[in-house]
């Protein structure tokens, strides 16, 4: 009975993970004409956002997906980002330390978990108008 | 199951799903739809810009739009190509945009398109000439409409043209030579662009003196070599001809992938610098400083590359910007630039010319980054920064996109890098009206501030659909928009 309920949450996890990852197939755009621009007082968060415009705008956008895939809507830890960055799965290449070092990681995954979260609150970014 | 195994599960699922979607998803362009509605529809409600700006659509119905520029008297004037991917020929054309919207043809052109841009000095106009059928020029138009080519013979009849021109500090002329090819190699691409078939013969030409690495490449079933199940062929030859290891390449002007400059009565053009792929947009800063937007490579061909941006360069005289074994300053022999199930692409330079530069900025991949400005003036705002109107992706031709790219003004602060949006369609989702089933703007290819610098005005191409024949241009679909500081528009 306990393996019967551990394959189940086994299944529901991967299932919750997958549902997760696969609605959030749609891209969510946070450019300054529809939600406002970005202000930054955070000198860690402003380096993230170049180290963003340098290694990761020119596939992903503003994390709306272009060539790449989006990720403004996967809820994606950043333990998971790190993982893709350093390892490179799938068409993704890996960036090195040589490329990106810990630190700079750091800044751009909090730049990114920032991004993700730009925009009004009381505003759908989704939405015609927004 | 412990809580760590199970969010490790997780965590293996989420990244297979995300990691596998490129390769599995299908390519969804912004130009990827069977038909559009026609009339285009153009309604500056569905153009969103930043707060304390307006947008208006100030005249439509244009042919294949590219450049526009003002007049002694501020009059704008706009540029219509003749010519557009997908072998559409029409008459490129200079028309004066009146106040109430309609047009006035000022200069028509011979069946040498695209006209890529225009600019205005010393009391004419100057054009830009693509040169697909007879070789790029540079056109000097007066106000009365009279033309007179100002230099000839530029390499323009391959898959890049000529581009500009931009009126240097010291009174040139300042233009873009694109390359014949997507990376140096003739193949199968260049038949389905069309001038290959016109031009067997036609290759690219570097600037200076070149030695090869011998490496050929074979394109599969061309119709040029029937006789060949492959035909091996190497870079800066015609098609057919391979190439041996430290083979030189003499170097000569006028030459592809280049900036040049001549003198605004004509004259031998001069090279400023190369080792660009195809330098669309030029524009001097207030400081002077010339930029250019240039256009990255492709998935295509039998040399593709993959994931390669549009770049924005600062330009110094007389260096070398890497192509074709460069892009954003790095060599595409990496893992960064194999395409997909496919091999990393091999250098075919034995030994590069110089060090690429770092670029400004690195723009979407297969954005199209073209027509390009510098605001001036502060009542406009970003004093400095560049504008840049984005064409937008052509996928499928040019390599599979998950999304659309481009279809879009961006601004970048040319001090840090920084990129940003500045026109976009009022949407959840990215790309063009047409993709997205609105009135908004569709594929911006130029753009100019006026001579007050406080209004910028956006050449927007109109409607070009793509399949996997190629693209489907829209006649009578281009519109030029003006964004200027107000109120919400």
């Amino acid at each position: 009975m306990k393996r019967i309920f551990a394959n189940r949450a086994a299944a529901g996890a991967m299932i919750v993970a997958l549902a997760a990852t696969l609605a959030a197939c749609h891209p969510v755009k946070r450019s300054e004409p529809l939600v406002g621009p970005m202000t930054l007082t955070d000198p860690a968060l402003e380096r993230g956002r170049l180290l963003f415009d340098r290694h990761c705008y020119k596939c992903h956008l503003e994390g709306e997906g272009g060539l790449a895939p989006p990720f403004n809507d996967k809820p994606l830890p950043k333990f998971l980002m790190r993982l893709q960055t350093r390892v490179g799965l799938g068409a993704m290449p890996a960036f090195s330390e040589d490329q990106l070092s810990d630190a700079e990681l750091d800044d751009l995954l909090n730049y990114i978990v920032y991004l993700r979260h730009h925009y009004p609150k009381d505003r759908n970014p989704q939405a015609k108008g927004g | 199951m412990s809580a760590m195994r199970s969010a490790a599960v997780a965590a293996a699922a989420a990244i297979f799903t995300l990691s596998g979607c490129y390769n599995v998803r299908p390519s969804s362009g912004g130009g990827e739809k069977a038909s559009a509605t026609l009339p285009r529809k153009v309604d500056p409600a569905d153009v969103a810009v930043p707060a304390g700006y307006r947008i208006e659509a100030v005249a439509t119905g244009f042919t294949f739009p590219t450049g526009v520029a003002f007049d002694a008297s501020g009059i704008p004037h706009v540029v219509e190509a003749g010519y557009s991917y997908g072998e559409v020929f029409t008459t490129p054309r200079l028309v004066r945009v009146n106040k109430d919207g309609t047009t006035t043809e000022v200069a028509r052109g011979s069946n040498n398109g695209p006209w890529t841009g225009v600019a205005y000095a010393n009391g004419a106009f100057y054009v830009a000439e693509g040169g697909q059928m007879q070789g790029g020029r540079i056109l000097r138009i007066t106000p009365d409409g009279k033309i007179a080519p100002i230099l000839e013979n530029l390499p323009g009849q391959g898959d890049h043209h000529t581009n500009g021109p931009a009126i240097g500090p010291d009174g040139a002329i300042y233009f873009g030579q694109g390359t014949a090819t997507n990376s140096a190699v003739v193949g199968e691409d260049n038949l389905k662009f069309g001038w290959l078939k016109r031009f067997p013969k036609f290759h690219d030409i570097p600037c200076r003196d070149v030695t090869l690495a011998g490496v050929n490449y074979e394109t599969k079933d061309v119709p040029l070599a029937p006789d060949l199940p492959r035909t091996p062929t190497g870079a800066f030859v015609p098609f057919g001809t391979t190439t041996q290891p430290g083979q030189v390449i003499k170097g000569q002007i006028p030459c592809s992938g280049a900036i040049m400059k001549v003198a605004p009565g004509g004259g031998a053009p001069e090279l400023v610098a190369w080792g660009f792929r195809n330098p669309f947009g030029l524009a001097f800063a207030p400081d002077g400083q010339l930029y250019a937007t240039d256009n990255g490579y492709d998935d295509r061909g039998s040399r593709p590359v993959w994931g390669t941006p549009d770049v924005l360069w600062r330009v110094t005289p007389g260096a070398w910007y890497g192509w074709p074994d460069y892009s954003e300053g790095k060599p595409i022999n990496q893992e960064f630039y194999k395409v997909p199930m496919k091999g990393i692409p091999q250098l075919v330079l034995a030994k590069p010319p110089g060090k690429p530069p770092q670029p400004v900025a690195s723009l979407g991949v297969h954005s199209s980054s073209n027509g390009i400005d510098f605001s001036r003036s502060a009542s406009f705002g970003h004093v400095g920064q560049a504008f840049i109107a984005e064409f937008g992706d052509q996928a499928p031709e040019t390599g599979k996109s998950l999304h659309p790219v481009g279809f879009r003004v961006i601004r970048v602060d040319v001090k840090s890098g920084r990129i940003e949006d500045f026109v976009v369609n009022r949407s959840d989702k990215s790309g063009p009206a047409s993709k997205i089933g609105s009135a908004g703007i569709e594929r911006p290819v130029g753009l100019r501030f006026d001579p007050s610098g406080n209004a910028l005005y956006i050449v927007d191409f109109g409607i070009m659909l793509m399949d996997k024949m190629g693209p489907k241009p829209q006649q009578r679909t281009g519109v030029l928009w003006r964004v200027a500081r107000g109120g919400a528009s």
